[in-house]
């Protein structure tokens, strides 16, 4: 089934004699296993905690991740931009949060206010990814911050001045502007809820694990498409693409809004299962976090699987549950055990960036040989 | 060959199941100690979750001293520095709290955000447990109902306040400096309007002064520099009895320094708190008293009227976050053991006033809500002397 290697976590499959070469290819997600490890030795929580914790954070998570994929086999690199979908995503919740539509109604509501929104906004970062050619992660990235301001400038600002907005409670009292925290109250839970089975002493929301498989199944089935071969094809190589016949820039535009859209949708299932929408924070490192997921899972800028998503969320944010404890029992101070934490998950990115440079550059190395 | 990429993920899940389940072994859960002559188990836990002494200290080392009082019943945690961005391990670590069955407050200081989606978590499975929230960053009306007992620093009625105590310490005029990104915050501007009301109300004459932002060009040293040099020019303006306020933390310092120079009354700090200002304007050395804030208080009175300036300034006696989080938690107790209500006024008042050491001014929210807010007694340095 898994012929395009989407599913595979490794690069290549195991044998005797390349043991060694995919030891060193896949060294982010061993390392972090052995971290995992040793962080879940220590943190003396109760198992169904740990698995309670986990699997609720991969139930919000896994979304969020796999929008990063697609981008990647374009050729565009971890999506920075996913702040953007993101943002889009948090103005379909705030409409219905004002119009307290509730249930599943009001999820779906969410998404096709949301839709539209990171459509147009992919398109843009699509387009302005096209002229960055080369920088697309850092173009992401400034892109974001920019984009951060003008939905800063939308909310804080327009709202009650160009924007009318009928529901008064979640303005500040001054009549501009949204209030930090919006209550999600209509919404929260609805789609974990929907299907929440028990197993053990562990509650699984399936219905939103459900939703991550579909996700999972259409990437697969995407590659088997003509536009899913085009995007492999402009991510192997981009010149030998467009000699072929295929349109290059479309197609990366295309990436780029499909990647958007999921990052919306994405934030959406994140923010039903937090409850509460805090409207100027909550999209601030949405990008930083899933692409360091999908980095500790083994892929880098140019390569990254719905398997290494997968195992990356699941690494990620066993580490983010344990290390806080871990620290805690091993060096009996609250703090020391935030401070690892934090300098894991940032060492993580710099390593996998830096691990990849060198990988290519030896594999041009060898080329020239 | 094709199956073997998945059978080592498999491999991996498998490992990390088996070392979960070993970390989970009964010997790791202390059990309680019953057997006769041994300790008497512990009735409960309390949870404490404060943020990193890089964020704010005073939060972290009353977390601390509760952890002295009640020794292995409390279960200290921090959220991320990061708060902000990092919600999901503030509700990670409060909930995780809650995965002790023993614990039965939870007492989180501050509210950043994530903590009302963390109550809403502990809540789909336990509501046996006290949550007090205190310094709630997110909505106020939405934690006025959410938490069991939240309580925060009455920032609104301190604008009257202040000017009632610079009334009381002989001021006849009041002169406040801010800056414009200051008088944009809702909070600010709405206080430094009661101020002028009150000062009205009082027959004192109010004066607005412009500093430059400390995140302006001139950087902090150019706004301690600007009062450094202000202070004095009013004081020889307006007279002696001109009280000073400012809303920036970093000229707090520089304000102190020249009113007791030039003879000005001090009211209070923007964050009231006897560590605020006061020793590095006094050249006060604490390192050896930290923490222990009744000898703060007397080494800065010793050395205000060691300067002249008994009677003309004053302070909050604690730092509040602090005693607002040991009242808080130390109700909580009380209202488990019966002995207490959480939201009766008299009993909040009373737990604040046995934790501050001087009278606490409460105001309630909203009519049913579980938020407080209190306002504390202010003392004067060298008033008795």
């Amino acid at each position: 089934m898994d012929k395009h290697g989407v599913f595979r976590v490794f690069s290549k499959r195991i044998t005797k004699e390349n043991f060694k070469s995919i030891l060193v290819q896949n060294i982010v997600p061993i390392m972090f296993v052995i971290l995992c490890l040793v962080a879940v030795r220590w943190s003396g929580k109760p198992l169904a905690f740990l698995l309670q914790e986990v699997v609720f954070r991969m139930s919000r998570n896994s979304f969020l991740v796999l929008s990063l994929v697609i981008p990647v086999m374009a050729g565009l690199g971890l999506n920075f931009g996913l702040v953007i979908g993101a943002m889009a995503g948090q103005a379909g919740l705030i409409f219905v949060a004002a119009r307290q539509i509730p249930g599943v109604l009001g999820l779906l509501t969410a998404c096709l206010v949301a839709l539209p929104l990171a459509l147009g906004l992919g398109y843009m970062i699509g387009r302005i990814m096209n002229m960055a050619r080369g920088r697309e992660m850092i173009a992401g990235m400034i892109l974001g911050f920019f984009m951060n301001g003008v939905y800063q400038l939308v909310f804080l600002f327009g709202i009650g001045t160009v924007i009318p907005f009928s529901n008064k409670s979640m303005i500040l009292p001054s009549g501009i502007g949204l209030r930090n925290t919006v209550e999600l109250g209509t919404i929260r839970w609805v789609l974990d809820e929907l299907l929440m089975v028990r197993i053990g002493p562990v509650r699984v929301p399936l219905a939103t694990l459900a939703l991550s498989a579909v996700l999972e199944v259409l990437i697969t089935w995407l590659y088997r498409t003509k536009l899913g071969q085009d995007i492999r094809a402009i991510g192997q190589d981009m010149r030998v693409s467009q000699v072929a016949g295929i349109q290059v820039d479309r197609t990366r535009i295309v990436a780029m809004m499909i990647s958007t859209v999921l990052g919306a949708f994405g934030q959406i299932i994140f923010l039903q299962n937090i409850g509460t929408l805090n409207v100027y924070d909550s999209h601030g490192q949405i990008a930083t976090f899933a692409i360091a997921a999908i980095l500790v899972g083994g892929a880098t800028v140019s390569r990254a699987t719905v398997g290494q998503a997968l195992l990356g969320t699941f690494l990620f944010h066993l580490l983010f549950i344990v290390s806080p404890y871990a620290g805690q029992n091993l060096l009996g101070s609250a703090q020391v055990g935030e401070y690892f934490r934090v300098f894991v998950a940032y060492a993580i990115i710099a390593v996998s960036l830096a691990l990849h440079s060198m990988q290519r550059a030896r594999a041009q190395a060898a080329q020239k040989h | 060959m094709k199956k073997i990429p998945r059978l080592c993920c498999l491999l991996l899940c498998v490992l990390l199941i088996v070392s979960l389940l070993a970390s989970c072994t009964p010997e790791e859960q202390p059990e309680p100690v019953d057997e006769p002559g041994g300790e008497v188990p512990a009735p409960f836990k309390i949870g404490i979750v404060t943020g990193t002494v890089s964020q704010g200290e005073d939060e972290y080392r009353a977390g601390e001293q509760m952890k002295e009082r009640y020794g292995d019943r409390v279960i200290h945690v921090t959220y991320p520095d990061n708060f902000m961005a990092e919600q999901e391990t503030t509700i990670g670590q409060i909930a995780g709290l809650a995965s002790d069955p023993d614990v039965k407050i939870i007492a989180i200081c501050q509210g950043v955000p994530g903590t009302a989606a963390a109550i809403d978590q502990i809540r789909q499975t336990r509501d046996d447990i006290i949550i007090v929230v205190v310094s709630p960053h997110e909505d106020p009306a939405m934690i006025d109902k959410k938490a069991d007992l939240a309580l925060d620093v009455n920032n609104l009625a301190r604008g009257a306040a202040i000017v009632r105590l610079a009334n009381a310490m002989g001021a006849t005029k009041l002169l406040h400096y801010s800056f414009p990104r200051h008088m944009s915050m809702e909070l600010l501007a709405t206080r430094r309007q009661q101020m002028e009301e009150e000062c009205e109300r009082l027959g004192m004459e109010f004066i607005f002064v412009t500093a430059p932002d400390p995140m302006g060009p001139d950087g902090i040293p150019g706004a301690q520099k600007f009062i450094l040099e202000d202070v004095p020019r009013q004081v020889e303006q307006h007279g002696k009895d001109i009280a000073v306020f400012s809303t920036n933390c970093g000229m707090q310092e520089p304000l102190i320094t020249a009113a007791l120079e030039h003879g000005a009354i001090f009211p209070e700090q923007c964050c009231p708190s006897p560590t605020h200002g006061y020793p590095g304007a006094l050249g006060l050395d604490v390192s050896g008293i930290a923490g222990d804030m009744p000898k703060i208080v007397a080494a800065i009175e010793e050395k205000i009227v060691e300067k002249g300036g008994a009677g003309r300034f004053a302070t909050w006696p604690v730092p509040i976050n602090m005693a607002l989080l040991r009242g808080g938690i130390e109700l909580a107790i009380l209202a488990l053991e019966g002995e207490a209500e959480l939201t009766n006024m008299e009993d909040i008042s009373r737990i604040l006033e046995q934790e501050t050491g001087v009278s606490v001014e409460l105001q309630r929210y909203s009519e049913d809500g579980n938020l407080f807010l209190a306002l504390v007694g202010s003392v004067i340095f060298g008033l008795d002397n």
